[in-house]
Formats: C-alpha cells, sequence, structure tokens
C-alpha cells in the first residue's frame, strides 16, 4: 500500500480523477473559451443596433464586421463546444477502462473470501454500475460548471461597461432567485432522510412481493400481501406529497423569479426608469435586453451540477472501497516447499476480529494420507479447510507446506501445490477444451480426453454440438451433475498433490451421484486430502478424522477408535444413525 | 414518449396528464408571447416614445402575471400528476403481478420486478414532475416567437421558419445515430457484466487454476471491447450532435445576415431588427438545452418500457372469465390426462397421465432436467397445462379459483422464503387464524421448537430478510410447520438435493412424516427410502413416463428404474477411501474408463 500513503488525504473522488485530471483541466479551458465566444453574439446584437441606431449616416463597413464577428465567434463556440465534449467523453472513456481493469487487478489480488462474503452481483454493479454512474461527472459536470460560470461573469462584464447601475439592478433577480432557491433547502437533509426511508420501505415491500410470491399466493395470501405493498406505497405517495406541497410556493416562487421573462421584465423596468430620469441612453437598454435574460439561466445549471456530484461521490467512494480492498501480500524473497508435507501450526483465525472462528488448530497432513473435518455446523471446519488454498490467511499461527508458510511461496507455487473441488461448481463461458485445461494450459488433447475419461464425462461431452469445442452456457448445457465432473476432470489434470475436498460435492445431484463419486474416486487417488465431511459414513476409512467444536478440535482419530472414546463424534454419528440405517436397511 | 405514458398509466391515469400537458403548453405560449412583446417596445423606446414604451412594458406585466399563475398551477398540476401516476402504477403493476403465473417468476426476473416497481416508478413519476416542463418549453416557445414574428417581418419569420425543420430532422438524425451504435453498446456492456459475474464468481477457480494472468484475459478483452464500442458510439453520436448544433446556430446566422442587410439597405427599421434579433438569440437557445434532457427521459423511457411489457405479460385466467362457474372438488386425488408443456419453444413434458390416489404417496423420479419439478409445479397451477388436462378430484385445475385450489394444496420446495417477521408469524402464514397453541403444536411437530430455543425470543425471533439468520435447513423446517399449519388434502413435495448436517436431516424427515400423513402426497424423491416407501413410483425420462409401479415391481421389470436403483445403492456405499493408494493404482484407474457417464 505504498499508493495508498499519499494519497489517502486527497477525497475518493480526487483520488480517482487523478489520472484523467490534466484532460479535464484543458477541456475545462476549451470549453471556458467557447463559453467566452458563445456570448459575443449577443453582444453582437446590441453592438449592431448600436451602430444602426447612431445618428447620422450608417456606418456599414462597422455593422457587417459585427456580424462577421458574430458569425466567427458562433465558429468558434461550436469548435470549442464540440472539442471540449469530445474531451471529455474520450476521457471518461479511457476512465471507465482504467478503473475497471484497476478495480479487477486489485480484486485478483484479494483474499478469495473476499469473493465468498460479496455476491458477484454486488462486484458487477460496482464495476459496471458505478463505474458507469461517474460518466455524467466526467463527462459533463465540470465543462457545464466552466459554462455557467463564465457566461454570466462575461456577460455581467459587459453590463457594467456599458452601464454599472443598470448592471446592478440586472442582478437583482438574480439575488433574489438564490435566495429563494436556498430556502427550500432548509431542512432538506431531513426530509430527504425521510423520503430515502419511505422510498426505502417501498422497495422492501415490492421486494418482499415478488420475492415471497409463491408462497403468498400458495397460501393464498396475494391480497393481504398486495394490500400491504400497496400501504406502503400510500406511505411514500403520501410522504412526497406532503414535501412537495409544502414547499410549492417556494419552489414555484424562486424558479419564476429565475425564469428569463422574469429577469427582462426587471431590468426593462429599472431601465426605463434609468432613462426617464437620464441615467442612461435608450440604445444602451438594447444590451440589458439581449444579455440579462440569460445570467440566471447558470444558476440553475449550478444546483444541477451540485446535485450530480453529490451521486457520484456516493458511487466514487464505493469505488473507492473496492480500491481499497485488502489484498494478500505478496512475499518479496519467494520460498519453494519441500515436499507436500501440510502443518497447521498453532492456527487461530477471525472475520471479523472479534469473534474467533478457529483456534489453536494444531495439524498435520502427511503426504498421501487423508483426513476428514467433521463437526456440526457452525463448528470451523469448512474455515479451516479454505485456510489451506487460502480463501484467507491465518490470523494466528501458520500454515505450512513442505516447511514453508503459505505466505512464503507464491500464489502459483501454492496452487501447484494445492487443489481444490467443492460444491459450489464453476466453469467458465468458454470451451469445454479450455474448462479443462485451465489447470494445465498447453495440455494436449488426448491428456485432456484422458481427464475426462477418468472423471466419467467424456462420452457426455462428445454428445454436446460441438463435442469438446461447445461453449458453457451456450450449446454446453449441462447439469449439475455433469457440470461437477468437469470441474473434477480440471482437477485431475491440474494434478495438484493435495487437495481440499468438500464431501458435499459427492451428493450434489442425487441423479448423478455415482458418477460423480467415481471421478472423485479417481481424483483422490493417491493425493494429500483434507475433506469437509458432512456424511459421516462416507469417511469412515480415512487415516484421520478431526472433530471439530466451536472452533476447537476437540477429538481426533480414527473412526473405531472416535466410537470408542464415546465423545463428540460418537455423538454424531448417532445421530446420523437414523438415516443412515435406513439407507443401510435397503 | 407521451404514447407510451398513456398507454401504461390506463384510462384513469390519462385525464389529469393531458391537463398538466395543456397547462404547460399555455405557459410555454405565455413565455413565448412575453418575449414578442419586447419587439414593440424597444420600437417605442428606441423612437423616444416613451409613454408607448410604458405601456408596452405593461403588457410584458400583465403577461408575467398571468404566467405566474399559470406556472403555479401547472407546478401543483405536475405534482398531482406524477403523484396520481405513481398511484396508478403501483396498483396496476402489483395487481397485475398478483394475477401471473408462479412460473413466470425466475430468479432474474424477481430482481427486475423488485426494482421496477420501486425505482422504476420513481422514474417514471419524474416525467411530469420535472421533465415535461423544459421539454415543452424547448418546443413551444420558440415556435410561438416565429409564429409572432409574422406580425412584425414576414421575411425574418421565414427565415427562421425553414431552419426548424431542418433543425429538427437534423436532431432525429442524430437520435438515430446514437440508436444505430446502441446495440454495439449495449451487447459490450452485457458481455462485460457477464464476465465480471464470472470473474466474481468462479474466482477460486480461475485463480487456483488459471495459474498467472489468464484469470483476468476474458474479462479484460470484454472491458476492451466495450471501450472500443462506446468510442465509436461517441464518434458516431458527435457528428449527430454537431449537425444540430451546426443547424440551430445557422438559423441564427441567417437571420443576422439577411438582417442586417435588409437593414441598412432600409427595407426595415433599425429598433425592430434589433427587437427580433434579441428574440431569435432567445429562440436558439432552449432548443440547445433540449438534447440535455435526452438522458433523463431515456431512463424514464426504458422503465415504461419494461412496465409496458410487464402489463402485457398474460395472467393466468381465471374461472369467473371462462363459461363454466368455478367447481370444488369432491376429492383429493389428482389425474393427470395426456398432459403436454413446453417452457417457450422446448417441449418438457410429453403425454404424461397418471392417477396419484387419495392419501397415498406417489414419488416421481428421474435425471435431472427431466420434468419431475415441473409436474409438481402445474398441480399447484404455476403453469397452466399446453396439452391435455390436470385434474383434483374430477376437477380441471384451471375450473378452480386459485383460492380454491391454493387451498387444497401445501407445498414444501427446495428453496423456502420466509418473510421479514418472526418465526411464529412465518407458521402462521398457513393459516391466519390458527391459534398460538396450534402454532406451537406445528412447530414442535417440525422440531421447529428446537431451533426457537436457541434464538432469543423463541418462537418470537426475527428471522431477518428471507429467513437469513437461520441456516438451509432451518428454514425448511420452518416451511414445514407452516404447511403441518395449513393442514391441506394435497401435499407436494419437492425433495432437497442439497447437503444437510444430520441434525437438520432427521428433523427434517420427522417434520414429513407428521405433514404427509394420511395425505394425497406427491413428491420429488431423490432419497432412497422415500422412494422405497412410495405407494406408487413415476419415473420420467425424456419428459415422459417410462415406467410405473410399486418398487416391488419395478424392480421385477428390471428397467430403467431397476437401474438407478442399483447405481444408488452403490452411491450410498461410497467411501471416501484409503487415499494412500499409490500412484500406480491411480493410473491405473485413469485406464480402466468402464463407467458410464450417465447417471440413470
Amino acid at each position: 500500500m505504498t499508493d495508498r500513503s499519499g494519497a489517502a488525504k486527497r477525497s475518493p473522488m480526487g483520488r480517482l480523477l487523478a489520472p484523467v485530471k490534466a484532460r479535464l483541466w484543458f477541456a475545462c479551458a476549451v470549453q471556458g473559451l467557447g463559453a467566452a465566444a458563445g456570448v459575443v453574439p449577443f453582444i453582437a446584437v446590441a453592438e449592431i443596433g448600436r451602430v444602426l441606431l447612431t445618428d447620422g449616416p450608417v456606418d456599414e463597413a462597422r455593422a457587417w464586421a459585427i456580424a462577421g464577428a458574430a458569425i466567427a465567434a458562433l465558429v468558434v463556440r461550436l469548435v470549442c463546444l464540440m472539442a471540449a465534449g469530445a474531451l471529455t467523453h474520450l476521457a471518461d472513456l479511457d476512465f471507465q477502462l482504467y478503473l475497471r481493469r484497476r478495480i479487477a487487478q486489485r480484486l485478483a489480488r484479494a483474499p478469495l473470501g473476499w469473493f465468498d462474503a460479496r455476491s458477484a452481483g454486488a462486484v458487477k454493479k460496482a464495476l459496471q454500475d458505478d463505474v458507469a454512474s461517474l460518466h455524467h461527472l466526467v463527462g459533463h459536470s465540470y465543462t457545464n460548471i466552466v459554462s455557467a460560470v463564465v457566461t454570466p461573469v462575461i456577460a455581467f462584464g459587459y453590463l457594467i461597461w456599458v452601464d454599472w447601475r443598470l448592471a446592478l439592478a440586472a442582478g437583482v433577480p438574480v439575488l433574489l432567485g438564490v435566495a429563494l432557491y436556498a430556502a427550500q433547502f432548509r431542512s432538506y437533509g431531513e426530509k430527504m432522510d425521510g423520503y430515502n426511508a419511505a422510498l426505502g420501505n417501498v422497495n422492501a415491500a415490492a421486494v418482499e412481493f415478488v420475492q415471497g410470491i409463491a408462497v403468498i399466493k400458495t397460501f393464498g395470501q396475494a391480497r393481504k400481501a398486495y394490500g400491504r405493498f400497496l400501504e406502503r406505497t400510500n406511505t411514500f405517495i403520501a410522504y412526497f406529497w406532503d414535501w412537495v406541497r409544502g414547499l410549492l410556493t417556494l419552489s414555484a416562487a424562486s424558479e419564476i423569479v429565475l425564469s428569463p421573462l422574469f429577469s427582462l421584465l426587471m431590468v426593462l423596468t429599472a431601465g426605463l426608469i434609468f432613462v426617464s430620469v437620464g441615467w442612461v441612453a435608450p440604445v444602451d437598454l438594447l444590451a440589458f435586453a439581449v444579455l440579462a435574460p440569460g445570467l440566471s439561466a447558470p444558476f440553475l445549471t449550478l444546483a444541477y451540477a451540485q446535485n450530480e456530484m453529490m451521486l457520484a461521490k456516493g458511487a466514487a467512494e464505493r469505488i473507492a472501497d473496492l480500491l481499497d480492498a485488502e489484498v494478500l501480500p505478496e512475499p518479496e524473497a519467494p520460498k519453494q516447499p519441500d515436499g507436500s508435507k501440510v502443518v497447521f501450526d498453532n492456527v487461530g483465525f477471525s472475520y471479523d476480529g472479534e469473534m474467533q472462528v478457529l483456534k489453536d488448530i494444531d495439524l498435520v497432513l502427511e503426504p498421501g494420507t487423508a483426513t476428514a473435518l467433521v463437526g456440526p455446523s457452525g463448528s470451523g471446519k469448512s474455515t479451516l479447510a479454505r485456510l489451506l488454498p487460502r480463501f484467507w490467511d491465518a490470523g494466528a499461527g501458520r500454515i505450512t507446506i513442505g516447511g514453508v508458510d503459505l505466505r512464503e511461496m507464491t500464489l502459483e507455487t501454492l496452487y501447484a501445490q494445492v487443489g481444490f473441488v467443492f460444491q459450489h461448481v464453476q466453469l467458465l463461458r468458454t470451451s469445454i477444451t479450455e474448462n479443462i485445461a485451465l489447470g494445465r494450459p498447453g495440455a494436449s488433447a488426448p491428456e485432456i480426453e484422458a481427464a475426462a475419461r477418468a472423471a466419467c464425462i467424456h462420452e457426455r461431452i462428445l454428445a454436446l454440438p460441438r463435442g469438446y469445442a461447445s461453449v458453457v452456457d451456450e450449446d454446453a448445457r449441462l447439469s449439475g451433475g455433469e457440470a461437477q465432473r468437469v470441474s473434477i476432470a480440471r482437477a485431475i489434470l491440474a494434478d495438484a498433490p493435495i487437495l481440499v475436498l468438500d464431501e458435499a460435492t459427492a451428493f450434489a445431484d442425487p441423479e448423478a451421484e455415482a458418477a460423480i463419486q467415481d471421478a472423485l474416486s479417481r481424483l483422490i487417488a493417491g493425493r494429500t486430502l483434507l475433506v469437509i465431511a458432512h456424511r459421516l459414513n462416507t469417511i469412515t476409512e480415512v487415516d484421520q478424522i478431526c472433530v471439530l467444536d466451536e472452533g476447537r478440535i476437540v477429538e481426533r482419530g480414527r473412526h473405531d477408535d472416535l466410537l470408542v472414546k464415546n465423545g463428540l463424534y460418537a455423538k454424531l454419528w448417532a445421530a446420523s444413525g437414523e438415516t443412515r440405517g435406513a439407507e443401510a436397511a435397503e | 414518449m407521451i404514447g407510451a405514458l398513456i398507454s401504461v398509466v390506463g384510462e384513469e391515469g390519462r385525464a389529469p396528464l393531458r391537463r398538466n400537458l395543456f397547462g404547460l403548453l399555455i405557459e410555454a405560449v405565455l413565455m413565448g408571447v412575453g418575449f414578442v412583446l419586447l419587439t414593440p417596445f424597444l420600437r417605442a423606446l428606441l423612437e423616444g416614445d416613451m409613454g408607448a414604451a410604458w405601456v408596452w412594458l405593461g403588457a410584458m406585466g400583465g403577461v408575467m402575471v398571468v404566467y405566474t399563475i399559470v406556472r403555479y398551477r401547472t407546478q401543483l398540476d405536475g405534482y398531482h400528476a406524477a403523484v396520481g401516476l405513481a398511484r396508478v402504477l403501483f396498483a396496476r403493476l402489483g395487481d397485475h403481478i398478483a394475477r401471473l403465473p408462479l412460473g413466470w417468476f425466475g430468479a432474474e426476473r424477481v430482481g427486475q420486478i423488485g426494482r421496477l416497481t420501486s425505482q422504476g416508478v420513481i422514474d417514471v413519476m419524474g416525467v411530469p414532475a420535472h421533465l415535461l416542463r423544459p421539454v415543452v418549453t424547448a418546443l413551444a416557445t420558440p415556435a410561438t416567437v416565429i409564429i409572432l414574428m409574422f406580425l412584425f417581418d414576414w421575411r425574418l419569420a421565414i427565415a427562421a421558419l425553414v431552419t426548424a425543420p431542418v433543425a429538427a430532422l437534423a436532431y432525429r438524425w442524430a437520435g438515430d445515430l446514437v440508436q444505430r451504435t446502441d446495440k454495439r453498446v449495449d451487447a459490450a456492456a452485457a458481455e462485460a457484466a457477464g464476465r465480471i459475474i464470472e470473474f466474481a464468481q468462479a474466482q477460486a477457480v480461475l485463480r487456483a487454476f488459471g495459474r498467472g494472468g489468464a484469470s483476468l484475459g476474458k474479462l479484460d478483452a470484454a472491458l476492451t471491447e466495450q471501450h472500443g464500442a462506446g468510442r465509436s458510439q461517441l464518434m458516431t453520436a458527435a457528428q449527430g450532435f454537431a449537425s444540430f448544433v451546426f443547424t440551430v446556430q445557422l438559423a441564427f446566422t441567417v437571420i443576422l445576415l439577411f438582417g442586417t442587410n435588409l437593414a441598412l439597405g432600409g427595407e426595415i427599421e433599425a429598433a425592430e431588427l434589433v427587437a427580433l434579433l434579441v428574440l431569435s438569440v432567445r429562440y436558439v437557445e432552449p432548443l440547445i438545452g433540449a438534447a440535455d434532457l435526452e438522458g433523463a427521459l431515456r431512463i424514464a423511457r426504458n422503465s415504461l418500457f419494461r412496465m409496458d411489457v410487464l402489463l402485457a405479460t398474460e395472467p393466468l385466467p381465471e374461472p369467473e372469465s371462462r363459461p363454466e362457474t368455478p367447481r370444488r372438488p369432491a376429492s383429493a386425488d389428482i389425474v393427470f390426462e395426456n398432459v403436454g408443456f413446453a417452457y417457450g419453444e422446448t417441449p418438457l413434458l410429453t403425454d404424461v397421465s397418471f392417477t396419484a390416489p387419495e392419501r397415498a404417496m406417489t414419488a416421481i423420479v428421474g435425471a435431472s432436467g427431466s420434468g419431475k419439478t415441473t409436474i409438481l409445479r402445474l398441480i399447484a397451477r404455476f403453469w397452466d397445462v399446453g396439452a391435455g388436462a390436470a385434474r383434483i378430484g374430477g376437477v380441471d385445475v384451471r375450473d378452480m379459483t386459485t383460492e380454491d385450489l391454493m387451498a387444497r394444496i401445501a407445498v414444501v420446495f427446495q428453496d423456502v422464503y420466509l418473510f421479514d417477521g418472526t418465526i411464529a408469524e412465518n407458521i402462521r402464514l398457513g393459516r391466519p387464524d390458527a391459534s398460538y397453541v396450534e402454532i406451537r403444536e406445528a412447530a414442535r411437530l417440525a422440531r421447529v421448537d428446537e431451533i426457537a430455543e436457541r434464538l432469543a425470543g423463541g418462537l418470537d425471533a426475527r428471522v431477518g430478510e428471507g429467513g437469513s439468520i437461520l441456516s438451509g435447513g432451518e428454514r425448511q423446517r420452518v416451511s414445514i410447520a407452516r404447511a403441518i399449519l395449513k393442514d391441506a388434502p394435497i401435499i407436494l413435495v419437492d425433495e432437497a438435493t442439497s447437503a444437510l448436517d444430520p441434525v437438520n436431516e432427521v428433523a427434517v424427515q420427522d417434520g414429513l412424516r407428521a405433514l404427509t400423513r394420511n395425505k394425497t402426497l406427491v413428491v420429488v424423491a431423490h432419497r432412497l427410502q422415500t422412494v422405497r416407501a412410495a405407494d406408487q413410483i413415476l419415473v420420467l425420462g425424456e419428459g415422459r413416463i417410462v415406467e410405473k409401479g410399486s418398487h416391488a415391481e419395478l424392480m421385477e421389470a428390471n428397467g430403467r428404474y431397476a437401474g438407478f436403483w442399483r447405481e444408488r445403492r452403490r452411491a450410498a456405499g461410497w467411501r471416501i477411501g484409503k487415499a494412500a493408494s499409490s500412484p500406480a493404482t491411480k493410473v491405473a484407474l485413469n485406464r480402466k474408463r468402464s463407467i458410464s457417464d450417465e447417471g440413470l
């Protein structure tokens, strides 16, 4: 986290935008030039009027020169606006790509457990939706702000040059409008919280209504649930109504005062009075008639821009959180393990830093042996198994393979040693070949086929429309058990000497149980095995059973020895006896 | 857009919208009139007729007063319309959702619909509340100005008028250009989203097996394509937008040059020209502003479109709309008569006929994807059959009201949904008028009392959103208690395939036994003893019933069922062996390729 130290002081938004900052500044400068040029035609109209209305012969050349200047300014404006727009939008596209890549690279180094704790949908939301919601900020907001400031400033400057007293009068409606507008926001935060709460209730009711629809209907509760949904929506509508109704006078007044017609009327009234008392010439009013109505319009742009900034800030904070996601530290001088003996040495672990999920775990996996972890749900057996493929790093103690701490080897080295098959199958949307060969890129076709055969899935693959070239989820539609066997073929090909297995894999798809089990039997043969066991009858023959309870290993030994001990294992065995007995009796 | 809005709100929501639209139109025209009064005002002023100038200014003030009143009304009307719109949309969507076939609600749809019925409605509310005004103003005010320009100088008015359709064409063309590139952008975004999901879901595998940088390859390619699609859209859209702005500016240029020429030639009074030039710069501005609203409008339009699609989805017909009056079944046996069913184009069940006798147990077995669960769903009328008929006690399920049908059936499915409430409330759902004693009894039978014991509050402990504080097995036990309380004559069970720990496994079995006693039971069975205990077993394959009979009969027949049974028996005896078998064994095993790939 060297990249954090200096940047941490800046706001998340400033940090994120750093790579496109220079381009944004340049775009803003171009936009500023364009905005300034945009005022010129307005000034030109006033000045042409002055030329035409001056007593005596009309200076035709001057009139044409002013018209020419106006047209030239229009061209400059068009070119500048387009250029600034193109600059910001290109910057935005590059920025989005850059951010997405950086997030992905960061997440690719986060502990695997990080993904366990989050839904893929949340990651997608951050990478696609949150990044995209910065579009308006990068593509529009900054340049809009520049325009909204430059345009009235130049216009106002010109008006002061024409007549400073009338210019001040022209500023009055703007100030009044801003004051009225600001008054609306006095209790805004509080109201917004109430609004969000009411909207949140509608959301929750909608989700509950739709998600629970099967239950609702099968229990004949449709009318009641529908009623509850409507009730929440009515509360929300009533809240919204109270809010806008209460602010109606203020909001309407502020918008009316800020409208161009009101500005025009005010400045002309003041102007007419000034003309009557001889402070200004009638022809000077032209400039005000042209420019005054535009003075207040940018204010609303600024108000919107502020709103956009708020929205973008939320997204930027979420993105910054992702970029700060904890990463697994890489060793500076990676070591190579000597052999594949696994040792858990006094290991402890906690997800939240408070509740200890694992305590004082000492465990040795001798090469070629099978060790089963059993225990009631919540005892920590899944967590313990996940520490070996480094889903998380141990909080206390250390885990070594061949004498080397997991944290002292590269991930490549680690995963060359440790493979795993969990209940949740993970196939990629690519060809079956690539899915199997993932573990050994460059594997030959016969090798891949041999692995598929060993995993009892070869024939099924051949039956697919394009055989091994079929793409998962496109033309390779596989059942749960079939997908599971493809993932087993992958592990067979990867051939890591140590394997972590969730025994639930074996009965993830009851209709294909036997085939999966055959595949698993071939996968585990000869490897050092650490298995999370659910059905005790499958592990009666393993070399070592560790019984976990509340994060500690409370018993260990072989099946028969543990039964004799008559401890927790014996109890669990008895509890599962009822179903086991029934199965066995068939 | 307005058309879509009007179609979605239905008859009742139309009037306020129309009124709001009409009010906005008047408001915009008034603003145009106010601007146009500038012309006679300036003429009077510049000619030194101060009296006339005051009169015209007074007129402008008068317009401003009317404008203020109208504006206040339309703002109020806009909120009225927004609120009315929300009310109608919530009610129409909610009502329609309650009548859709249950089978329609897939996991993906649930999220989409949840969003549509909340944020989607808010998006649409924004149209009358905020968006309609700037759109109407941007179009109607310049139109008013142009038309009224004819009063002063028809030549300049025509010059302004001819550019209007060109600007409109340019605007439309720009929109078309964007739309044409949308396809690639959308496809790239969808692909990238898919790869991101994969990246997150399969991260463990990508990292462990995809040694090195391979894990980022596909994702990076998708992100790069998204970037490229965005770039090409930008280039195309920039052309369109530039042409639009150029056309609008050209209008002003034409008026400026033409007008200056006229004035210098003495064909138009200087004062009038200046006034008209002021008008034309005012008329150009809101048009360009209108382009900025496009984004917000597009969001509202998309939500509207999705609502339209949802509202157009056919609900299940209720018997009221069929000629016969609803009928009540006399018994609780279930008969399928030549039932066919297809999801879209793919036929799932063909010519399925069977009788599930009253108070007997019928088990359905078959390979995954063979249509077992669909049979349960057709009984509960999640979908209507495509061919044939499903009958309960002699009455077609389509001839019963939803209430009547559901009163006869209790379902225990694999994915259990619990409401964010207490355990007791979730059980009570089975029979809302049940007493607390009855709820406790149902909880006891389903062994939910044991779960309640460890929770603070017991049966009154809250289960969290979707039942999140309970494990899968525990949620199942609550759903069984719910079904026990309901005490319906027909029970449909989709047995869990996922692993339960021994304690939950036993508890669920106990609960199911209590639930199914003396009922007509149809169960999609995965456990061998469930299958064995069935009075009748239906063996499903390729969407048809391939075998039917008791366990003994089917074993005797030695057909597909017997093969299935033997496979499953072998599986039940599987042991994770002493894995210390030598590498030689491993090779030997790899060479032995005899085992069939098929589960059934």
